[in-house]
């Protein structure tokens, strides 16, 4: 097949509906008194292209399964997004006029609110992580046709996830992504490290695996060629890199500095948006986007349920990251939907049982922990699949950031952190997790699981796929005895209280590790006659306060917590804050308190005073008190 | 609890000195005066005579024994990823490199950063060969009493920064080259050492593009391109030119070499740099070891005796018999000395009541002016300078500023290695919510001990109309989980310049949280702050509740306490100052003189922020009642006043629940 030029009537009314939308851009921030009107003229073309000629979507279904997904990575340009489909007719013109208001759903960056996002954007370089995940599952998973398209911005492209993005799409050829970087020169506080330098781009781009074009981002005709182009490439994600000028179309303003989020003064307005309008040949000649090929079934929304209860014994010992492996593997049993990737640890963190058993499914992302929570986040958007995605819990700080975007996006996806805390041992502290339980539990939509058994750890699995909102599952490297029985049955935001009876006198809370540690000191403190109760949690986020309250009052209100965490943030802040009016009771908290280091895994809970030893210790003065 | 606590650092102090660092009781050997300053400069290099070459062969093999026997005694570490870098290590550390072997923080000295450090042992094993550590020593790694941990940490003085988190060691290696050439203005070089497959992380290609723009002819990245990661090949397996392609493009030099070919890796090291170079060295993993040699599954995992004694025999019949003892060159003195103590204002702040500055900007200007008088103090941003305000710095003192573009988990690692061996004071700044971004890298740098200082400004709602993206909710929580960070909240211009002063002066990882909206000064100049003082900024006798707020909600709280006065209530209003530590003593006192009621109001999440602080500090102190406002959900965009209103942080949130609080006491009674 050979490329046709578009006829002269088609490119004339690309180049008014790209001055169209930049007079939306200009009216919708004015209207705001905020916002990025020079960061939206330098991607008008771009945009008129993408979503009157190249893109096929139903302009009045935006989630539609089968249509090309669009990310607007440079999510402060949000302005002439929204422009977009209110001439696509999606969203009326009026509404434009609310951009940033507190009833309006048109926010500063663009959130899953409307239809037409997926994702969330406005922290920079997150965009094309997101975009893989979702050409990953339409090449991969649902074998489709759609493609993907992500709109980037030139001073994005310091950020090192772009690069872990771009290093990910050509390892798997997707061939049905399209990056687009609009390379207009200028960051918010000066120039962008390469300023026009477009064969550094090119050169970094093609290094990287990418069919690169260069193009002047300005010519409707340059850019409906390279775009025609990119999808008859095969094998290979392209990259068109356009070069374009900061608040093109904006006399005076076009290229120059310090203009970067300023809306254009009132009284300069209309003289600018005359000039464009001035511009515009037929402003009535509507453009309508290509319909996608409908072969995308809709999404599955039916819980996932084990088949099979869990295999386990009371008793048999083994560590609850290897529980998470045999757990994801059977939820693979159970669904196609499910899938897994990992960051070149997942014979750690047994994601590698998974892959074994379904291979197709599995996704190595290698030792680029952002991009596996970005390309986690694409494949689970439009509900297309239920993703985990595991590492070292610890290497979860690395994509805190995505992290906490992929809350605003909305998103389900699940996040499996293994070797938690000092029970690792030898490796040290640059490999423990101690801020993963406080980093999780200040994200707004987050459930933290955090199962001390193999059985717990099954049913954590199960409940997570099946949780709206950012599910973390933190497990631990030791092997631990296996507490419940295989019909126990577990819900979110529901305690265990694992050992009582009637003459409890101190209610421990541990977990992982730390809840077989008070089980050991319940035993040992059994012998001299003192009973304690001892609570699971389960979830730390939601955490069942009126257990715990219930525990508490039961034990005259003394309550130790013990986690394999830093004291800021994790279980016993989570207890206090649960507790909170509560009178009368005490609390101890035991937890590590300063960077720790290598040693053997016992040695260690022993020196950071979160063992059995510490925890006997601990009661013993409740009462000396 | 306490007295644990206080059973740890009795211990800690007991234990501290028996460490080999501490006692000093080695005899290191001195670099003979004629071989002083003899070493061929790069310009005349000449191959290296085949005695040198066997020596420095007989060293690699050396280390590769000494890894095994290392790894095998304590049953743990990754012997296969240190003898793919044996030659490297031999030639970097027996003849390129330029130290006092004696001396490990002398300024003058290369700096060397072992970013891939799972391979410590081989590092470890190196200054065995120098002489520094004792066999002994090695064989007892990672145990709890020694300081050879599994990954390598600061607690060994030849560690600058600790590694271990893979892909931050070029990052912090560009901090350190950036200081030789533009602050320090000396000849040392830096060299870092990088596995192949943290080449997949992000941060190693913001550092590659830093280096190249900021032209650092005086930095060398030596790839080990083994071709096997942990539980898979990397996915460039042996691609070298893969590699090289993709640093050239990236603005570097970049020279092919096979890795275990001494003469090649002296060559390439020895060649005049007119931009950062990269050494791409084709290796294999578990060279040596012909059972796990180019194999996978041999990754972190150790040698069984007897296989290691087998492998040992093999490699020592290969250590052939040269009487050329190998000395590190020495380096050229021309580092100027550095003070970093007492770092002090010129002079008070200079605001007067009421007038109006925002937080950002008050951050600023007290980082220009604490630069006006100490040369070593330099700033750095992520190309938010106009938001943070250190584009005020960055016109005063232009020379000690750092661009750092959209790349904020290399800005913190340029950060750490600005302030490593104490060059440098560091203040890096960016919006408080993308610090989120860094995490990993701020993670690192409390076990690295760094003093590095950071500000972000643009927290919480106050950001407004720019929506959640932009919006710092938990930077408190991050920051508060770092070991040994101390957080600044100030809520004036006054206390922020304040804060600026005592973050200069204060170890470990400091972090300033500055806001976006102007706020009146309420404290005089001549005010005197202290980490972990918390100050009364409202109060009276007839007090009934106490409410702590900071930043945006402080001013909040005084606007609630003039609401409340009409109605004749009134109620103590406290500026915690810094959340970390928090001032648990005054906040009681002060709670108890108000019946026990106490309020928090924050602009940020409820997990992890001043909320929770504050339960930490007063948890167990009888008939308090406590409640808090915080922000409960992904919040949207919108003017910052209808925020502060909907997620209820306002004046009148904070007026109502005081109210509440009231009726509820007196019905209970």
């Amino acid at each position: 097949m050979s490329y046709h030029k578009p006829d002269e009537k088609t490119l004339q009314a690309l180049k008014d509906i790209a001055n169209k939308l930049r007079i939306h851009s200009i009216k919708e921030t004015c209207a705001s008194n905020s916002g990025h009107p020079t960061s939206c003229c330098s991607a008008a073309e771009l945009m008129s292209v993408l979503f009157f000629h190249t893109m096929r979507y139903k302009a009045n279904d935006p989630r539609n399964p089968s249509n090309d997904r669009f990310i607007l990575s440079k999510g402060h340009a949000a302005p002439i997004l929204y422009a977009a489909w209110a001439e696509a007719g999606f969203i009326k013109e009026s509404e434009l006029l609310n951009l940033r208001k507190i009833d309006s759903d048109l926010e500063g960056h663009p959130t899953p609110k409307l239809a037409f996002v997926d994702v969330a954007t406005g922290s920079l370089g997150q965009g094309l992580g997101a975009a893989c995940g979702m050409a990953y599952t339409g090449k991969y998973f649902d074998k489709a046709s759609y493609r993907v398209y992500c709109m980037m911005g030139d001073g994005e492209c310091s950020e090192g996830s772009v690069w872990e993005a771009m290093a990910f799409a050509s390892y798997y050829n997707l061939d049905n992504l399209v990056a687009i970087l609009d390379v207009n020169r200028l960051g918010q506080s000066e120039a962008a490290p390469l300023q026009h330098n477009m064969d550094t781009y090119k050169e970094r781009c093609k290094a990287f695996g990418f069919n690169t074009y260069v193009v002047d981002g300005h010519d409707v005709e340059e850019l409906c060629k390279a775009l025609w182009h990119a999808e008859q490439t095969k094998g290979k994600p392209t990259a068109i890199v356009a070069k374009t000028f900061k608040g093109k179309g904006l006399k005076g303003i076009e290229d120059q500095d310090n203009w970067h989020g300023k809306p254009m003064p009132k009284d300069r307005a209309e003289e600018l948006i005359n000039d464009l309008l001035s511009q515009i040949q037929s402003p009535n000649k509507p453009l309508h986007p290509q319909l996608p090929n409908e072969d995308v079934a809709l999404a599955d929304l039916t819980p996932i349920r084990l088949l099979t209860a869990p295999e386990y014994k009371i008793g048999d010992k083994m560590s609850t990251r290897k529980a998470y492996g045999v757990a994801l593997k059977k939820m693979g049993d159970a669904s196609p939907r499910v899938v897994a990737m990992d960051g070149d640890t997942k014979n750690s963190t047994f994601s590698d049982i998974f892959k074994k058993a379904h291979p197709d499914r599995f996704i190595e992302c290698f030792i680029a922990e952002q991009n596996m929570v970005s390309v986690a986040i694409g494949c689970a958007t439009r509900d297309r699949t239920v993703s985990f995605a595991s590492a070292f819990a610890a290497f979860f700080a690395r994509a805190y950031d995505h992290i906490r975007m992929a809350a605003i996006s909305q998103s389900n996806v699940n996040l499996v952190g293994s070797h938690c805390g000092v029970s690792i041992g030898e490796d040290g502290p640059s490999q423990m997790a101690l801020e993963d339980l406080a980093m999780f539990r200040a994200i707004p939509t987050c459930t933290v699981f955090y199962p001390s058994d193999g059985v717990s750890t099954e049913r954590a699995v199960e409940l997570a796929a099946n949780t709206k909102g950012i599910c973390f599952i933190r497990t631990s490297r030791p092997d631990t005895a296996v507490i419940y029985d295989a019909g126990e049955k577990f819900e979110v935001g529901k305690a265990k209280v694992v050992r009582q009876s009637d003459k409890d006198q101190v209610t421990i809370i541990g977990a992982g590790v730390t809840l077989h540690e008070a089980l050991a000191a319940h035993d040992q403190l059994a012998k001299e006659g003192v009973n304690i109760r001892v609570i699971d949690p389960f979830t730390i986020k939601p955490l069942d306060a009126s257990t715990i309250v219930a525990s508490a009052r039961a034990t005259g209100g003394k309550v130790i917590t013990v986690e394999d965490h830093y004291k800021d943030g994790g279980l016993g802040e989570a207890v206090l804050s649960a507790l909170g009016e509560e009178p009368g009771i005490v609390v101890h908290r035991l937890a590590v308190s300063c960077v720790p280091r290598s040693g053997k895994p016992q040695e260690l809970l022993d020196m950071f005073g979160i063992s059995a030893k510490s925890i006997v210790a601990a009661v013993r003065r409740t009462f000396a008190n | 609890m306490f007295k644990k606590h206080i059973i740890f650092q009795i211990l800690y102090i007991i234990v501290g000195p028996l460490c080999p660092a501490s006692l000093k009781r080695f005899v290191f050997y001195k670099v003979p005066p004629q071989l002083q300053g003899s070493y061929l400069s790069m310009e005349d290099y000449h191959k290296p005579d085949q005695q040198t070459v066997q020596a420095l062969r007989n060293i690699a093999n050396r280390l590769r024994i000494n890894s095994i026997k290392a790894t095998t005694a304590v049953g743990n570490g990754h012997p296969t990823s240190c003898c793919s870098v044996a030659e490297i290590m031999s030639v970097l550390f027996f003849h390129t490199m330029k130290y006092r072997p004696d001396d490990h923080k002398n300024p003058n000295n290369d700096r060397f950063i072992l970013s891939k450090g799972h391979a410590a042992p081989v590092l470890y094993s190196v200054w065995v060969e120098i002489g520094f550590l004792k066999e002994s020593e090695l064989m007892s790694m990672c145990q709890v009493d020694s300081t050879l941990e599994g990954h390598p940490t600061p607690k060994q003085q030849f560690v600058d920064v600790a590694t271990g988190s893979l892909g931050q060691g070029l990052g912090v290696a560009c901090g350190m080259a950036y200081t030789a050439k533009y602050f320090d203005k000396s000849s040392y070089h830096v060299y870092c050492l990088l596995g192949d497959g943290e080449m997949s992380e992000g941060a190693v290609w913001e550092a590659m593009a830093f280096a190249s723009y900021y032209q650092l002819d005086n930095l060398l990245a030596i790839l080990d391109i083994n071709r096997l990661g942990q539980s898979d090949p990397a996915p460039l397996q042996h691609h070298v030119e893969k590699y090289q392609r993709r640093c050239e493009a990236f603005g570097w030099h970049a020279i092919i070499v096979d890795g275990h070919s001494v003469e090649e890796l002296c060559k390439a090291m020895s060649q005049p740099r007119h931009q950062p170079t990269a050494i791409i060295a084709k290796t294999i993993k578990g060279k040596g070891i012909p059972v796990a040699e180019d194999k996978m599954g041999w990754h972190g995992k150790v040698l069984s005796k007897d296989m290691a004694e087998s492998v040992m025999r093999d490699i020592q019949s290969r250590i052939l018999n040269s009487n050329k003892r190998m000395y590190p060159a020495s380096p050229i003195e021309d580092a100027p000395p550095v003070s970093l103590r007492n770092v002090r204002m010129p002079s008070a702040p200079n605001y007067k009541p009421g007038e109006k500055i925002a937080t950002c900007k008050a951050y600023g200007m007290a980082v220009a002016k604490l630069g006006r008088y100490n040369e070593r103090v330099v700033a750095m941003d992520v190309d938010t300078k106009n938001f943070t305000c250190s584009e005020i710095f960055k016109n005063e003192h232009p020379n000690r500023f750092i661009e750092c573009y959209s790349a904020e988990q290399n800005m913190v690692s340029v950060a750490t290695g600005c302030a490593a061996r104490e060059r440098n004071i560091v203040f890096a700044s960016g919006l408080a919510t993308f610090f989120t971004r860094a995490y990993d890298q701020l993670r690192m740098a409390a076990i690295s001990d760094s003093n590095i200082n950071l500000c972000g400004s643009h927290c919480g709602l106050s950001d407004g109309e720019d929506g959640p993206a932009h919006m710092g909710l938990e930077d408190m929580a991050i920051f508060r989980a770092i070991p040994t960070a101390t957080i600044f909240y100030p809520s004036d211009a006054v206390s922020t310049e304040k804060a600026v002063e005592l973050a200069a002066n204060t170890k470990g990882v400091c972090y300033v949280r500055t806001t976006r909206p102007e706020t009146a000064i309420i404290y005089n100049s001549n005010e005197d702050f202290h980490v972990g003082q918390a100050k009364v900024v409202c109060q009276s006798k007839e007090d009934q509740v106490t409410v702590i707020g900071a930043g945006m909600t402080l001013h909040e709280a005084l606007a609630a306490a003039e609401q409340l006065k009409k109605e004749r209530i009134h109620i103590r209003v406290i500026d915690p100052f810094t959340i970390k530590p928090l001032d648990a003593k005054t906040i009681i006192d002060h709670v108890r003189s108000t019946r026990g009621r106490v309020i928090t109001v924050e602009d940020h999440y409820y997990e992890g922020g001043l909320g929770e602080a504050v339960c930490s500090a007063i948890v167990n102190e009888p008939g308090f009642t406590f409640q808090r406002l915080a922000v409960a959900h992904v919040p949207r965009s919108g003017k910052m006043s209808d925020l502060f209103k909907i997620y209820g942080i306002d004046r009148d949130s904070i007026a109502q629940l005081v109210r509440k609080m009231l009726s509820s006491s007196a019905n209970a009674k």
